[in-house]
C-alpha cells in the first residue's frame, strides 16, 4: 500500500515539474516576443508614415528646403542632410585620431597612470548623459565663438563617439598575441614602426569597427546637437564656423510642433535616418559578430 | 619612467597628448558644471534639491527660485517603470537566446538585439510620441485608471498620451537590448561543467535556468544599475513622451519632467533669467554625479563577478 502511494506522490511531483517547465517555456516565448515587438513596430511605422512622405515628395524631398508651417507643399530635408554629412565628416576627423592614438597609448604603455585613467574615463564616458556633453560644448565652444556652429556640434559628437571607438580599437590592439608582437620587434622594428606597420594591420578589423561605430553615433545622436549647431533650416552650408542643420535634430524639432506638414517631414526624415543607420549596421555586422552601442 | 630607446621615448611623448585630451575633457566637464552651478547652490543650498518650486521671474532676480525635486522624482519614477518592465523581459530574452535558440539562429537574434541597442534615440521618441502614446492611452492607461483606480499609482485619468508611464515604457524598450546583452553574456560565461552538473541531477530546463540565473545574480544586479543609469540619463525620447510639465505625480498617468528633459527644454531660454542657467548646470551636475556613482557600482560588480569563473 505504502509503495503505491509514494509512487503516486512521485508521479504527481513529476507532473507538477513538467507543468512548471512548460509554463516557463510559454512565459519565455511570450516575453521574448514582447521584447522584439517594439523593434518591428518601430520599423513598420517608419516605413509606413515615412514611405507616404517620400512617395509624395519624391527625390526632391532629399534636396529641397523644409516647407513653411502652413504650406501644403512638402519641401524637403536637403539642408539637414548636408548638415549631417558635414557633422559626420568633422566628427570623424576630430574623433578618430584621438581615439586611435589614445588606444595605441593605453596598449603600448599600459602601466602608466595616464593609460589607466584614460581607460577608466572612457569606460564611464559611455554612461554620461549626452545632453550634458552638449552643454559642455555650448559652454566651451559656442559661448567663446559667439554663435552656434558645425564645429561646436562636431566637438560634442566627437566626445560622445571617442569612448565607443576607443573601446573597440583598444580591445583589438590589446588582443594581438604576444608572439606576433615579439616577431615584429625581433625584426628590429622600432616601436612606432611596429605599431603602424604591423599591429595596426593585424587589428584592422577592430579599428574599422571603431570607425563605423563612430559614424553611427555621429549620424544618429540628437542631444549633443541641441545647443550646439543651431539648426540651420533654409540654407545648406555656410562654413564649419556657422550653424548647420542635422537630420536627428530636425526630426526632434519638427515632431514637437503642431503643424501637420512638419510631422510628415519628420517621418520622412526618420525613414532616411533609419536607412543610413541600417547601412552602417549591416557593414558593422559583417566585420564583427557582436556590436555594442 | 625609463625607455628602452630614444624612439620609444619620442613615441611616448607623441601619444601622450592624445590620451591626455580624453582625461582633460572629463575634468573640464566637471569643472564647467561645478563652476556654473555655484551661484544657485550658494543661494539656495539644500533647498535646491528638496523644493519643487520652479519660479523664473522677469521682474527681479530676487523673486527667482529653482528647486529640482519634481524633475528628480520624475526621473526616478520613469526609470523605475522602465526597469520594472525591462528586467523580467531581458532576463527571459537572455535565457531564450542562450538556451532555447538553435545555434545557427543565435547570431541573427543577437544581431537584432544589437540593432535595437544602437537605433538612434530620436526614432524611439518619434515612435513613442505618435504611435505608442495613443495606443497606451486607449488600451492600457484609461482602462487601468477606470478599473484599478483605487490603487494610488493608477488613480487618475490620462488627459493626453504624454505621461510618466509612456516615457517609462519607451525607456524600457530602449534599455532592454542593453540589459539583455549583459545578462546573456554572463549566462554564456558560466562554465559548461556547471550546466552539465545541473542537468545530470535530472533538473528540468526550468529548474536549470533558475539555478543558472541565480548564479549570475551579481551580473543581473549590475545590468539593473547600468540600465537604470541609462534610463535616467536619456534625454530625447523622454522629452518627446513625458509631457514636460512640473508637478509631483503620484499617479503614473500624469505628465512630468526628468532632469535631462528639463535641461533639453529650458537651457536655450535660460539666459533670459538671472539664475536659471546656473540652476540647470547644477541639475546637470547632480545627474552626472549620480550617474557615475551608479555606473561605477555596476562596473565594480561586473568586474568582481567576471573574476569568479575565470580560472
Amino acid at each position: 500500500m505504502r509503495d503505491v502511494s509514494s509512487r503516486r506522490e512521485a508521479e504527481r511531483l513529476s507532473l507538477v515539474r513538467r507543468i512548471k517547465d512548460k509554463l516557463f517555456l510559454v512565459i519565455l516565448v511570450v516575453l521574448s516576443m514582447a521584447a522584439f515587438l517594439p523593434l518591428f513596430h518601430i520599423v513598420a511605422s517608419i516605413l509606413y508614415y515615412g514611405g507616404w512622405t517620400l512617395l509624395r515628395g519624391g527625390l526632391s524631398f532629399l534636396v529641397d528646403t523644409p516647407p513653411s508651417p502652413l504650406s501644403s507643399n512638402l519641401g524637403g530635408i536637403g539642408p539637414a542632410l548636408v548638415g549631417s554629412a558635414v557633422l559626420v565628416f568633422l566628427t570623424v576627423i576630430l574623433g578618430l585620431p584621438l581615439s586611435f592614438m589614445a588606444a595605441v597609448f593605453t596598449v603600448e604603455y599600459p602601466n602608466t597612470l595616464v593609460a589607466r585613467v584614460t581607460k577608466l574615463v572612457c569606460r564611464s564616458f559611455t554612461e554620461i548623459p549626452t545632453v550634458l556633453i552638449g552643454v559642455l560644448s555650448y559652454t566651451l565652444v559656442v559661448i567663446p565663438m559667439g554663435r552656434f556652429s558645425a564645429l561646436a556640434g562636431a566637438v560634442a559628437l566627437a566626445i560622445v563617439m571617442v569612448p565607443y571607438s576607443y573601446t573597440y580599437m583598444e580591445e583589438s590592439l590589446a588582443s594581438i598575441p604576444r608572439t606576433y608582437r615579439e616577431a615584429a620587434y625581433s625584426l628590429g622594428l622600432t616601436r612606432p614602426r611596429a605599431v603602424f606597420s604591423v599591429f595596426t594591420r593585424i587589428a584592422r578589423r577592430g579599428i574599422l569597427t571603431g570607425v563605423l561605430i563612430g559614424l553611427a553615433k555621429a549620424a544618429g545622436e540628437t542631444a549633443p546637437l541641441l545647443f550646439t549647431i543651431g539648426g540651420l533650416r533654409h540654407a545648406y552650408f555656410n562654413g564649419p564656423d556657422h550653424p548647420v542643420g542635422a537630420i536627428p535634430l530636425l526630426i526632434y524639432e519638427f515632431a514637437l510642433t503642431p503643424y501637420r506638414v512638419y510631422r510628415e517631414v519628420a517621418w520622412g526624415a526618420a525613414l532616411v535616418l533609419i536607412a543610413i543607420y541600417l547601412v552602417i549596421f549591416v557593414v558593422l555586422r559583417r566585420t564583427v559578430r557582436e556590436v555594442r552601442m | 619612467m625609463r625607455f628602452p630607446s630614444r624612439e620609444d621615448r619620442m613615441f611616448f611623448y607623441m601619444l601622450l597628448p592624445f590620451a591626455g585630451v580624453v582625461f582633460i575633457v572629463f575634468v573640464l566637464l566637471f569643472e564647467v558644471l561645478i563652476q556654473n552651478s555655484v551661484p544657485v547652490l550658494l543661494r539656495e543650498g539644500l533647498k535646491f534639491l528638496t523644493s519643487s518650486a520652479w519660479r523664473p521671474s522677469e521682474v527681479s532676480p530676487d523673486q527667482e527660485f529653482y528647486g529640482i525635486l519634481s524633475p528628480l522624482v520624475g526621473t526616478l519614477y520613469s526609470s523605475l517603470i522602465a526597469l520594472i518592465l525591462a528586467l523580467p523581459t531581458s532576463i527571459a530574452l537572455a535565457i531564450f537566446i542562450n538556451d532555447y535558440t538553435p545555434p545557427q539562429l543565435r547570431d541573427h537574434v543577437t544581431g537584432l538585439v544589437d540593432l535595437m541597442a544602437g537605433l538612434p534615440t530620436v526614432l524611439y521618441g518619434l515612435w513613442g510620441a505618435f504611435v505608442l502614446a495613443p495606443i497606451l492611452k486607449t488600451y492600457i492607461m484609461t482602462p487601468l485608471s477606470l478599473y484599478l483606480g483605487f490603487v494610488p499609482v493608477f488613480g487618475c485619468r490620462p488627459i493626453t498620451g504624454f505621461t510618466v508611464f509612456t516615457a517609462g515604457t519607451v525607456l524600457s524598450v530602449m534599455i532592454l537590448p542593453f540589459m539583455t546583452s549583459m545578462i546573456r553574456e554572463s549566462l554564456a560565461s558560466i562554465p559548461r561543467t556547471y550546466r552539465e552538473a545541473v542537468y545530470s541531477l535530472g533538473a528540468t530546463r526550468y529548474e536549470a535556468s533558475r539555478m543558472l540565473v541565480s548564479m549570475t545574480k551579481p551580473a543581473v544586479m549590475a545590468a539593473t544599475l547600468l540600465g537604470f543609469g541609462r534610463a535616467a540619463g536619456e534625454t530625447i525620447a523622454v522629452s518627446m513622451t513625458i509631457g514636460n510639465s512640473f508637478g509631483l505625480p503620484l499617479c503614473m498617468f500624469e505628465p512630468s519632467y526628468t532632469i535631462s528633459s528639463l535641461i533639453a527644454n529650458q537651457f536655450a531660454n535660460a539666459g533670459f533669467y538671472h539664475y536659471m542657467t546656473s540652476a540647470l548646470y547644477a541639475a546637470g551636475l547632480f545627474l552626472l554625479a549620480t550617474g557615475l556613482l551608479l555606473n561605477s557600482a555596476g562596473v565594480y560588480m561586473l568586474v568582481k563577478w567576471r573574476r569568479t569563473y575565470r580560472r
